[in-house]
């Protein structure tokens, strides 16, 4: 601060107002190092200043507050100082008395909530200022002990007769000499302040994680309650030179017990330390445990053990985990953050994981049955853990329109119209398909997105709208940049579909169909495979196609070119190909058999085009048209048979 | 203005206490002599239970750990002496050319003195490692209590310090408006030789200025 020059006249004040701004920051020097509340949640080994300025005088001045300034010692914030100095301000010539008290819980008290709420107890009775703050309500009114364990004195002896006990020195002091003395005052309290025992006594509540068995509360008031003679037994001094003024005498001093440090070594109880037998991602838990629609829940990385979540995390509503932290951690927001950036990256397509790693955050969506198996992998690349995420189940639509493989949404009524693997191959689609269509797509849409986006397998996984399955198709077939999907995303519909409570997600189908279409998948990607497949009969050769279907579209959704080119042409070729399937299924079963020379010549008419790059597209329409045709026929059949 | 002169308990220390043990008592030395606007920044101490206070001046760091370095080497230098740092605080005087041809001259207003006497060990810490677990250190227990018996004399020291502070205040010079760090200051190294410490002794009384270590 700079030296107080004014006029002669202006010194009672300056010294007044030096004065006065001693008690507050002796008060905040105090209350900062005892009152536990204030500086849980930001005091680290070093001090962290709730000021966004580093702990270092080399930041500038800007950084300083106008009450930081007051005899050059910038502090934390101290709320509990800043409600106690009012009172001083007004009338500083009232001694302050500090007393810092210990408060003792019993140990056999099942009261274990140490919240951090402070009570408080204005008391303004008459002459009595008297303030309490305790931040110990939770110990009950009755079953603890409170100790004096530390009192702070200051008081201003003012100096009205003319005569002065101290030197002809003293007289003379001027405001600048006083200021000069106060700062030295009051480092040296600030140094004192953390070799008492007291301190100790402060870090470890605020330091540990562990609950204990004392609170520390204070008691600013100004008259002094006699210590007892029991409480006088342990009780040492230790007395700041007073600060000489011209009008007076400034005196601190302080009594304390140098005992204290006893209270700190009782056993306490550790928070963390709880057996979760079934805690995220143990073999107890179910390891496909739906999402639950409960609200977020996350951890904050420094209460427990238990804090860091597993990327399983559907068990995030699992309030009865202690660990849980119902205030939203800060990685909260960097896992939104992340999923944001998401969605407009590229998603890659041999990233699908069976299971969550453990930077994902899963999905909610309203659907628990659904949502079950839904694999998020890819929404957070970033290697730290973060807690899992909710999202509700209307915005995980948008959020996979956003992602790579949105589909490509194609009117239902060209669904017979549309083959169903995008392959380069010619898919000969006599390969028997006796299996139901719904089935086959589904099966092949699920299987076939292994190897790609987690999105695209949620895309598939539903089965009830064609649509979406078809939209599928073409967005599966292409690891397009999003521009692209901006386009399609307009025309995806299957967005009802995530409120079907009937579907249980792709993995819960039969796995043998899953296996079966990657056998039938290989079958497909032999276009010349003449009569082979589409001789067999029942299920077995269906299924067995069907895995080749699949196969062949996995390979080809790896390959696939960009979708973003082909919107407008492959829209014409699903003209073309719909009005192909159109006849075909108007066919009898015995012209299956034609069938796959008639697939292929509408396959070898695409490529014949010129347009190479939609072989993929078409021969999904291809194969689709021909699964068409061997379900028409095996219902046929069906009905033939019971006739 | 006189010179205050503060000379704080001797503290036996051993090698590897030095460290931690310079740094406490220096810092807290110049947070209170560091009468610009700081803010201050609370230090724990790993090997005892003490926090001392830093004025948060990082140049300030600097050069105190270097000096502790040096002190340091002088230790392993002269293994058998008793070792101190004196901490000066000065002002600086511009005078005419003297016939020392200095016209920096340094009214030294005062001085603390830190003396240390460390320990030496027979037998290298790496001898410990062959002990077995079976057999109980004898050296633990003494070592323990030697511990508790140095943290309490640094607790003592500490205090020594702030009382001195408080005492004497008339002397501390006007505080410039600065941040941080607002008296010049000198660390010197002596050791208990009989010549060497004495040189630095006459040197100082002399109180001229001269290029040492200067800070």
């Amino acid at each position: 601060m700079a030296s107080y020059q004014g006029t002669t006249h202006l010194e009672p004040a300056k010294m007044e107002q030096i004065i006065t701004e001693l008690f507050a920051k002796s008060l905040h020097i105090i209350l900062e190092s005892r009152c536990p509340y204030v500086s849980s949640r930001n005091y680290s080994g070093e001090q962290v200043l709730s000021s966004p300025s580093p702990s270092s005088s080399s930041s500038s001045p800007s950084s300083f507050r106008p009450r930081d300034k007051w005899f050059n010692l910038a502090l934390r914030d101290c709320p509990a100082a800043l409600e106690n100095i009012d009172f001083w301000r007004q009338s500083n010539l009232e001694p302050m008395i500090i007393d810092v008290i210990l408060v003792q819980r019993p140990r056999n008290s099942d009261s274990m909530n140490f919240s951090p709420k402070s009570g408080l107890m204005r008391n303004l009775l008459g002459k009595e200022r008297y303030y309490y703050s305790s931040d110990n309500e939770e110990f009950g009114s009755d079953a603890k002990s409170e100790k004096i364990i530390e009192r702070w004195i200051l008081q201003y002896e003012s100096k009205r007769s003319g005569a002065s006990s101290g030197s002809k020195r003293s007289t003379c002091t001027s405001s600048h000499a006083l200021y000069k003395k106060s700062i030295l005052l009051l480092r040296s309290l600030y140094a004192t302040v953390r070799l008492l025992p007291a301190y100790k006594l402060f870090r470890d509540l605020i330091s540990s994680a562990q609950i204990r068995t004392y609170n520390l509360g204070h008691r600013v008031s100004s008259f002094v309650e006699p210590f007892t003679r029991i409480e006088e037994a342990d009780i040492q001094r230790f007395v700041f030179t007073p600060v000489d003024t011209s009008c007076g005498r400034l005196c601190l001093s302080v009594l304390y017990h140098s005992s204290v440090l006893d209270v700190s070594s009782e056993p306490s109880t550790p928070i963390s330390p709880q057996f979760i037998p079934e805690y995220v991602g143990s073999p107890l838990a179910e390891p496909l445990k739906r999402f639950a629609s409960g609200p977020m829940s996350h951890s904050s990385p420094s209460s427990s053990p238990f804090g860091r979540r597993h990327s399983w995390g559907y068990d995030l509503n699992r309030a009865s985990s202690p660990s849980v932290n119902p205030s939203p951690s800060p990685t909260y927001s960097e896992s939104r953050a992340s999923i944001s950036k998401q969605r407009s990256n590229r998603l890659p397509p041999a990233s699908l994981p069976r299971q969550l790693s453990d930077n994902t955050p899963p999905i909610h969506v309203k659907n628990p049955s659904f949502d079950e198996y839904w694999p998020t992998p890819t929404f957070t690349p970033s290697p730290s853990a973060s807690p899992p995420m909710y999202i509700p189940g209307s915005q995980v639509s948008k959020v996979l329109l956003r992602s790579e493989s949105a589909p490509v949404s194609i009117p239902a009524s060209s669904l017979s119209s549309i083959s169903l693997l995008p392959n380069n191959q010619i898919l000969p689609p006599s390969p028997p398909m006796k299996a139901t269509r719904p089935s086959v797509v589904k099966t092949d849409a699920r299987s076939g997105l292994y190897k790609t986006s987690s999105t695209a397998d949620k895309l598939f996984s539903f089965e009830k709208d064609e649509a979406g399955r078809t939209s599928w198709v073409e967005s599966s077939s292409h690891n397009s940049p999003p521009k692209s999907f901006s386009r399609s995303s307009s025309r995806f519909s299957y967005q009802g579909d995530y409120d079907d409570s009937e579907f249980s997600g792709p993995f819960v189908l039969d796995d043998d169909d899953m296996t079966d279409s990657g056998t039938r998948s290989d079958s497909f990607d032999q276009p010349g495979h003449p009569s082979g497949p589409h001789e067999r009969g029942g299920l077995l050769p269906v299924r067995k196609s069907q895995g080749a279907a699949v196969g062949a579209l996995v390979r080809m959704l790896e390959k696939a070119p960009s979708l973003h080119q082909d919107i407008s042409v492959t829209s014409d070729l699903l003209q073309g190909s719909k009005l192909e399937m159109l006849k075909n299924s108007i066919q009898d079963p015995n012209e299956i058999s034609s069938t796959p020379q008639e697939q292929q010549s509408t396959s070898s008419n695409f490529a014949a085009s010129g347009l190479i790059s939609f072989k993929t597209t078409a021969d999904a329409l291809e194969e689709l048209s021909g699964y068409r045709e061997i379900k028409n026929s095996l219902l046929k059949q069906g009905k033939s048979s019971q006739a | 203005m006189n010179c205050e002169v503060c000379q704080l308990k001797e503290l036996e220390v051993e090698h590897f206490e030095i460290r931690e043990v310079l740094r406490c008592i220096l810092h807290t030395i110049l947070f209170h002599r560091a009468l610009g606007l700081v803010r201050p920044k609370d230090v724990d101490l790993e090997l005892f239970e003490i926090t001392y206070v830093q004025c948060g001046d990082v140049e300030l760091e600097r050069k105190i750990d270097e000096k502790i370095d040096q002190f340091i080497d002088r230790v392993e230098k002269y293994p058998n002496k008793k070792n101190q740092i004196c901490l000066s605080f000065y002002e600086v005087k511009n005078k005419q050319a003297t016939w020392f041809t200095n016209k920096v001259e340094r009214l030294y207003w005062e001085q603390w003195y830190i003396n240390l006497n460390v320990m030496q060990h027979p037998k290298t810490p790496s001898g410990k490692s062959h002990h077995s677990k079976l057999i109980v250190d004898p050296g633990v227990e003494a070592r323990g209590a030697r511990r508790a018996a140095l943290e309490a004399s640094l607790r003592d020291v500490l205090f020594q310090i702030i009382k001195f502070v408080n005492e004497k205040k008339d002397h501390v010079p006007s505080i410039p408006n600065l941040e941080g760090i607002s008296f010049p200051y000198e660390i010197t190294i002596s050791s208990s030789s009989d010549s060497a410490f004495g040189m630095e002794m006459f040197k100082r009384m002399l109180q001229t200025g001269h290029p040492t270590m200067l800070s």
